[in-house]
């Protein structure tokens, strides 16, 4: 028995010319709630759309709970919880309907975790479907999700579009529910500030690779900010060990930086610099760097 | 009646200081300022947790790093409580914190033009508050 809820083994998905996923290797280990982030085509859908079997590799295995993602029974589905960021409804149904749906649907039905999480919502059972609103779908989606007493829980960027009250409930009812204290949560989202209150393990995805891996302020940690006064251009940034970003704000040069050390103070002297300061970054700063790292950017600076 | 003392704490997202760390840091001060006192119930992890809408985990983790420091206690099955403080520092280093707040005292009074023997005698009654405490 290994205690991995998701253990992907170079795993590969082609569109085409290109590599959603490139020989990806990722293993989450079961318990905690973890935080998968990567910009825009990082590849966290088309993982997610493999990991729950509607979607092939084209090589590689990917393994849920255990078992082959390609070969789920209705029981491993039913161990499974995955809350989209569009809380997919039928609007023409009424609340109480679909969730007696759901409640004939799995035998793991646990009522106390959804009375628990519906509390935080204004939602009445005769209440249609289509007449909630965005938040009130939203915590409905997760009630029924938590109800079905998933082993591992999935959730796909569920506080998009939401206000600040309905994201706030939204939290509260994901991070102190019973239900979820049992359970592994894939958290996926664009979001630090969610992050940052939520992740015990950050997961970075680039380009279809693990990028990074570790508690949230390990990674805080390997990013640092200097500022130097260099008169003229500065070095050249291809040669700048660890480069993130680089700006010239009032005529002094500002440096996002990766796993430097005092050396680089060194390094920025040795360039010319007369002066040379020395930050920490916030969480939200440090992966936006990092992500932005690889982007396509023109050249010349 | 709540057995805990209500932990007037604020956290910030967005500050380089992971939130655990702002916990570490904003009990610390509260101790040291007196506004907890040795013997004050702390919240539980999941109450304070719930208050600051965070992880648990994280108040969990603040809580063992200010345990292992000393500042708090855990009391078997009653929750954690601020510790009857020990010395937590080398007498060397207690002796030349000591020295810097005494010449930051004289150089404040001797901006005031206060006769020595007065500002003696304020300062005597002043620490009055520590000999109290020790009692």
């Amino acid at each position: 028995m290994n205690n991995h809820v998701i253990e992907t083994r170079a795993l590969t998905k082609r569109y085409g010319a290109k590599l959603a996923l490139d020989a990806l290797d990722l293993s989450i280990a079961a318990g905690h709630i973890h935080a998968i982030v990567g910009a825009n085509g990082a590849g966290k859908s088309t993982l997610f759309r493999i990991l729950l079997g509607f979607l092939p590799p084209s090589s590689g295995s990917a393994r849920i709970l255990g078992r082959d993602s390609q070969q789920l029974t209705p029981e491993d589905r039913g161990r499974i919880g995955f809350v989209n960021e569009e809380h997919t409804l039928p609007n023409w149904m009424r609340v109480s309907a679909v969730a007696d749906m759901q409640r004939h649907q799995y035998p793991r039905w646990n009522q106390r975790a959804y009375d628990e999480v519906i509390g935080h919502y204004h939602v009445l059972p005769e209440q249609k479907i289509g007449q909630l609103s965005r938040g009130e779908r939203a915590g409905f989606n997760l009630a029924l999700t938590l109800a079905q007493g998933p082993e591992l829980l999935v959730l796909d960027e569920p506080t998009l579009g939401l206000d600040v009250v309905a994201k706030r409930a939204f939290l509260e009812s994901l991070m102190y529910s019973s239900a979820t204290e049992s359970c592994t949560v894939i958290y996926c989202s664009h979001q630090m500030e969610e992050i940052e209150r939520v992740a015990e393990n950050l997961i970075i995805l680039e380009r279809g690779r693990l990028a990074h891996m570790s508690a949230p302020e390990e990674f805080c940690a390997r990013v640092t900010h200097w500022v130097a006064d260099i008169p003229f251009a500065g070095p050249p940034p291809a040669g700048v060990p660890g480069l993130l970003q680089v700006q010239r704000i009032d005529g002094l040069h500002h440096y996002l930086v990766l796993d430097q050390d005092e050396d680089f103070a060194q390094f920025l002297r040795g360039a010319g610099a007369r002066t040379v300061q020395c930050m920490p970054v916030s969480l939200d700063r440090a992966v936006n760097g990092f992500l932005a790292k690889n982007h396509a950017m023109p050249a010349a600076a | 009646m709540p057995r805990s003392h209500a932990l007037m704490l604020q956290i910030a997202t967005g500050d380089p200081r992971p939130i655990s760390k702002q916990i570490v840091d904003g009990v610390r001060m509260k101790i040291a300022t007196a506004e907890l006192s040795p013997g004050d119930q702390l919240p539980s992890v999941r109450g304070l947790a719930q208050q600051l809408t965070i992880n648990p985990n994280t108040v969990a983790k603040a809580y063992a790093e200010l345990t292992s420091e000393g500042w708090l206690e855990s009391r078997q099955g009653l929750g954690l409580f601020v510790a009857t403080p020990r010395q937590r520092l080398s007498n060397g280093e207690r002796d030349r914190r000591m020295d810097e707040a005494i010449q930051a005292f004289v150089r404040e009074v001797a901006a005031l033009d206060y006769p020595p023997e007065r500002a003696l005698a304020r300062l005597d009654r002043a620490l009055q508050v520590l000999s109290r405490k020790s009692a």
